[in-house]
């Protein structure tokens, strides 16, 4: 017999620590990342509380502050909207209401709507609806996941028993889906038309993090202190089937990422390790995963796979990625629309930003935004 | 795949579904009435079990099982007129008294008086039931009175039972307050919901919150009856007692009393019966509420209209409503039905059911640009009748210049402007208004102080609330504006009249700007619809019955987004009530302007990204067109 002590109670600072996307959230100067996702715009939250504003086609670097906006774990910018951003603050959640033309670089604190519930901080991840039409918001405190319905300020509690409450939500590009990974050993997919759920208990530990295929069809996700991606295959929406989330039966292990050695012109590496965070780019063709190696004898690394979802699914390693001397990789993220293959911006605990682009020709245009491509930076891919 | 034209629906394969009002109506009212029905006789039975669990020995006593079966008769029967009151009251569009006048009218009006007539009664019968059901003291009107010590009475009297008297009146006060909460709150008003959700979901996932707003409301009545019956209680006793011929018996206390009323044990039975009592009748009002604004997946096969021909004809609102709600749904989840859409009749070749819709649509979109500028035009004249007043007010003094007075807003001069700017109000300011929150509707809920949202939604110009300058008891206002002017005689007489005669007809602003808006409901469905199917075209559309059409859809949409934003630069309109949370009464129509500017905008950029570059090449006026290359940069 196994008796559970209580668990010691964790600061509102730790919550967050443990269940951020960012490798190093608290000590970090970047902690949150987010890009538009029509416009070659991208938003950074640093460690002194405030945000900053990056526009290729602008010089100005409009910084965002208010009062209540501490411990940001998360940003999303709302689609289908010039410039909206939702922030995940320690007591409520901040929508800011930029206006797209200004040369401000202090946006005044009235542009900022707030959004707060009772019981319901720290805020850990956000969601929006790929439709723009609502904003999904989560604590680990709360049972209830809160869809907002940012105009009118009203939100629907989706309240469920057990499993605590909810620390990180991944939405599908086609819009059909939710997930929501609880700090417990069970996650939830939620299908968005009648918001039922699908109850998926894992054996090992927490979800730690997941992403979606582009049409909604597949959600790759890890566990907490786990090598491995999970695949989970849910059948193709026709929307028809209300109600139902239509989740196959049990994931499947698409790739073990546990410590190997490889030989290199520079000799043996050891690359490998539990996986912290995992991005799909929207063209589907390359997955980025952060593996953080076991303290100071592996590195943190990035790795990038080639994949393909249709018409089988197909995962196959293409490389490595990592930085210049000390620099850990911080958080990941791929441009929603990049014309020429797929752009992975890199936050670097150095507090630099690159992007790395990979050129192929895709069946998949993620999207017809007239914008410029963004500009290209930085270092280099080792095979 | 040809099949054979439905007789149904012109021109379209399968019809698109919605149940005809009878129908829905009687299912609607027959599901409600059952489910309540099933849930107030747990209820009732609940509290029996609570109250006396043994109860369930006495339940041979065939007498009281007799009486069980009468009171649960009884209280179906009050669920049956609670049901029907709320259909016949029911409306989906909320009606706003935009003045003193008007609301004073409403709660006066015939039919708001037999509302609260039939709700005190059914009050009276409800907590007949529970005090006869409680048994004890409550049970019956007359009770033999306590023997005197004296031998002259040799026949016993009967006296009157004031505490089964307190009852009865306590549940007419109930009922009553209940009617006249359902008008002030715009309970009649039935809220679309967010999200969609399954009706049990929804209903299960309401229940708590109704649990406590009923404990909560039913205080706050019992501590009213008690102050009323203090007052007027002896009103009622003297006629019961001269009518049927009882006595007061007076060896015992009368509860008009201080020490009558302090009884603890009165007080909690009433209490009870109260939250009995609003727990039935607001469960019943939520499953009503439910059924009605909740889209079924299933549609019923037996179908006699299909969606174009409801949107073109002119059915009652509520049909129109879940009509449009089923084109939004739809539009997003619906493949199959898209197709439906976008497909042409046979033999003819004709586009009908795209054709209906989006005149439809796009009419309905018209009529509100019109509404906007109609009302933008009268905003402008008011100001412009102000200033022809304070002309001929010139005429007469000698030292001010018109500028004091108040200006219409496009000739503010600097001494007004400096004047008004620095005026900001509370936020609990709005509270203490009687239209916009009634005071009663701040003990429901908590008023969230956490999210003060004074200003407006613009970036970064703020707008807090300034003094109204078009409505009149303004003259505090003006008054201010005023002080640099040496007041005349004949200038304080017109400012007099001016203040009786607004005092009067005194249009409340965020009270006419809601009411402007109160069917917008409809429009923000519209404009989704409209611009899902639009962008869903751009893949699905095989014959490109769309394309034709755009011309015309995206002038629609560009100027009623020029007018409202020009709606939102008049005064009030950008500043948002004071959110209430936990509270059980849906407020949502205050904020639906809010909704309608998002969506209109999102409809817009939902177009362009889809559509892209290509939209140069669509027909649009040049104005419209840098307009479209705006929300093509993203940087409208």
């Amino acid at each position: 017999l196994i008796v559970n002590s209580s668990p010691p109670k964790l600061t509102s600072e730790d919550m967050i620590a443990a269940f951020s996307q960012a490798v190093d959230w608290a000590g970090c100067t970047i902690r949150a990342f987010a890009w538009h996702p029509h416009t070659s715009k991208f938003a950074v939250a640093l460690l002194d509380d405030s945000i900053r504003v990056y526009n290729s086609n602008s010089a100005t670097i409009p910084s965002l502050k208010h009062r209540l906006q501490r411990n940001v774990a998360a940003m999303a910018w709302k689609p289908l909207c010039a410039s909206i951003l939702a922030v995940a603050c320690q007591s409520c959640v901040l929508v800011w209401h930029l206006d797209p033309t200004s040369l401000s670089t202090r946006p005044s604190s009235g542009c900022a709507q707030v959004l707060s519930y009772p019981g319901h901080s720290p805020v850990t991840s956000l969601a929006w609806a790929p439709s723009g039409e609502v904003l999904l918001s989560a604590s680990p405190v709360n049972t209830a996941m809160l869809v907002w319905d940012v105009s009118t300020e009203n939100c629907v509690q989706l309240q469920w028993f057990g499993g605590g409450g909810v620390t990180y939500l991944a939405w599908s590009p086609d819009g059909s889906k939710v997930l929501a990974a609880a700090p417990s050993a069970v996650f939830r997919v939620w299908e968005a038309q009648m918001w039922t759920c699908e109850r998926w208990p894992t054996i090992k530990g927490r979800c730690q993090t997941g992403c979606w295929s582009p049409d909604g069809s597949r959600l790759l996700f890890t566990v907490l202190g786990a090598s491995v991606i999970y695949s989970l295959s849910f059948s193709e929406y026709r929307g028809e089937m209300q109600g139902q989330v239509g989740g196959s039966k049990t994931a499947s292990i698409v790739a073990d990422l546990s410590e190997t050695t490889f030989e290199t012109l520079y000799g043996e590496e050891r690359i490998g390790g539990e996986i912290h965070s995992m991005v799909w780019d929207p063209t589907g063709e390359r997955l980025a995963v952060i593996i953080r190696g076991k303290k100071e004898v592996l590195q943190t690394v990035i790795a990038v796979f080639r994949t393909r979802n249709s018409p089988v699914f197909e995962l196959l390693p293409c490389g490595f990625l990592r930085g210049e001397c000390g620099a850990q990789p911080q958080l990941i993220a791929f441009h929603p629309c990049f014309k020429k293959g797929a752009l992975l911006t890199v936050c670097w605990s150095t507090g630099k930003i690159s992007h790395i682009p990979f050129f192929f020709m895709s069946a998949h245009v993620p999207c017809t935004s007239s914008s410029p491509s963004p500009v290209i930076a930085s270092t280099s891919v080792c095979e | 795949a040809a099949s054979t034209p439905s007789t149904r629906c012109a021109g379209s394969r399968s019809p698109l579904n919605i149940t005809p009002l009878y129908a829905l109506s009687g299912l609607l009212l027959t599901d409600s009435v059952v489910f309540s029905v099933t849930s107030c006789v747990t209820v009732v039975l609940l509290q029996c079990s609570e109250q006396y669990f043994f109860l369930i020995l006495d339940s041979f006593n065939d007498l009281y099982t007799s009486y069980v079966i009468f009171c649960i008769l009884l209280m179906s029967v009050v669920i049956l007129v609670i049901s029907i009151f709320n259909v016949e009251f029911y409306a989906v569009v909320p009606s706003i008294p935009c003045s003193r006048l008007a609301l004073i009218g409403k709660i006066i009006h015939p039919q708001q008086v037999i509302h609260s007539v039939a709700h005190a009664v059914m009050g009276m019968l409800v907590a007949w039931c529970a005090a006869v059901m409680t048994k004890g003291k409550f049970q019956f009107l007359a009770v033999p009175c306590t023997p005197s010590e004296s031998l002259d009475d040799a026949v016993p009297q009967m006296c009157l039972n004031e505490h089964h008297l307190f009852f009865l009146l306590s549940g007419a006060f109930m009922g009553y307050s209940y009617s006249l909460l359902y008008l002030i709150n715009n309970m009649n008003y039935l809220p679309f919901p967010v999200i969609q959700q399954y009706k049990y979901l929804r209903f299960r996932r309401s229940l708590p919150l109704l649990v406590k707003h009923t404990c909560v409301e039913s205080l706050y009545f019992v501590r009213n009856f008690c102050v009323t019956y203090y007052f007027f209680g002896y009103i009622p006793k003297v006629w019961i007692s001269t009518t049927m011929d009882l006595h007061i018996d007076s060896k015992l206390h009368p509860l008009d009393t201080l020490t009558g009323l302090l009884d603890l044990s009165l007080f909690y039975h009433a209490w009870l019966c109260g939250v009995f009592l609003l727990i039935t009748w607001y469960i019943v009002f939520l499953c009503f509420a439910l059924y009605n604004t909740t889209s079924d997946p299933t549609f019923a096969e037996e179908t006699d209209q299909c969606l174009p021909k409801i949107l073109n004809s002119n059915p009652p609102l509520i049909i129109k409503f879940l009509a449009l709600q089923d084109l939004m749904l739809l539009s997003q989840y619906s493949p199959v039905r898209r197709q439906e859409v976008f497909s042409l009749s046979q033999p003819g070749g004709h586009p009908h059911n795209w054709t209906a819709i989006s005149r439809e649509c796009l009419s309905l979109l018209s009529d509100l640009t019109q509404r906007l500028i109609a009302q933008q035009e009268a905003a402008a004249a008011n100001g412009r009748a102000n200033d022809v007043s304070s002309l001929t007010y010139q005429a007469e003094s000698e030292k001010i210049s018109l500028r004091s007075n108040i200006a219409p807003r496009a000739s503010m001069s600097s001494l007004v402007k400096s004047s008004l700017m620095p005026l900001k109000t509370s936020p609990g300011s709005d509270v203490g208004s009687p239209f916009s929150s009634p005071a009663l509707s701040c003990k429901m809920g908590i008023l969230d102080v956490n999210s003060p949202w004074h200003g407006s939604v613009q970036s970064s110009q703020v707008t807090r609330r300034g003094p109204k300058l078009w409505t009149s008891g303004s003259g505090r206002d003006s008054s201010t504006a005023l002080e640099a002017v040496q007041p005349r005689v004949i200038y304080t007489w017109l400012q007099n009249k001016q203040q009786q005669n607004a005092l009067i007809s005194s249009q409340h602003p965020e009270a006419s700007i809601q009411a402007v808006f109160s069917d917008a409901q409809m429009h923000i469905w519209a404009l989704e619809g409209l611009s899902h199917l639009v962008a869903a075209s751009f893949t699905e559309d095989q014959f490109g019955v769309v394309q034709t059409t755009l011309p015309a859809i995206l002038n629609t949409l560009l100027t009623l987004q020029e007018v409202v934003d020009r709606h939102f630069k008049l005064p009030h309109v950008s500043s948002k009530p004071p959110r209430i949370s936990g509270s059980l009464v849906d407020t949502s129509y205050k904020t639906l302007r809010f909704a309608l500017r998002a969506s209109l905008k999102t409809a817009l950029y939902r177009i362009t990204t889809v559509f892209g570059e290509h939209l140069n090449a669509v027909q649009v006026s040049t104005e419209h067109k840098k307009r479209l290359q705006q929300f093509l940069e993203y940087k409208e």
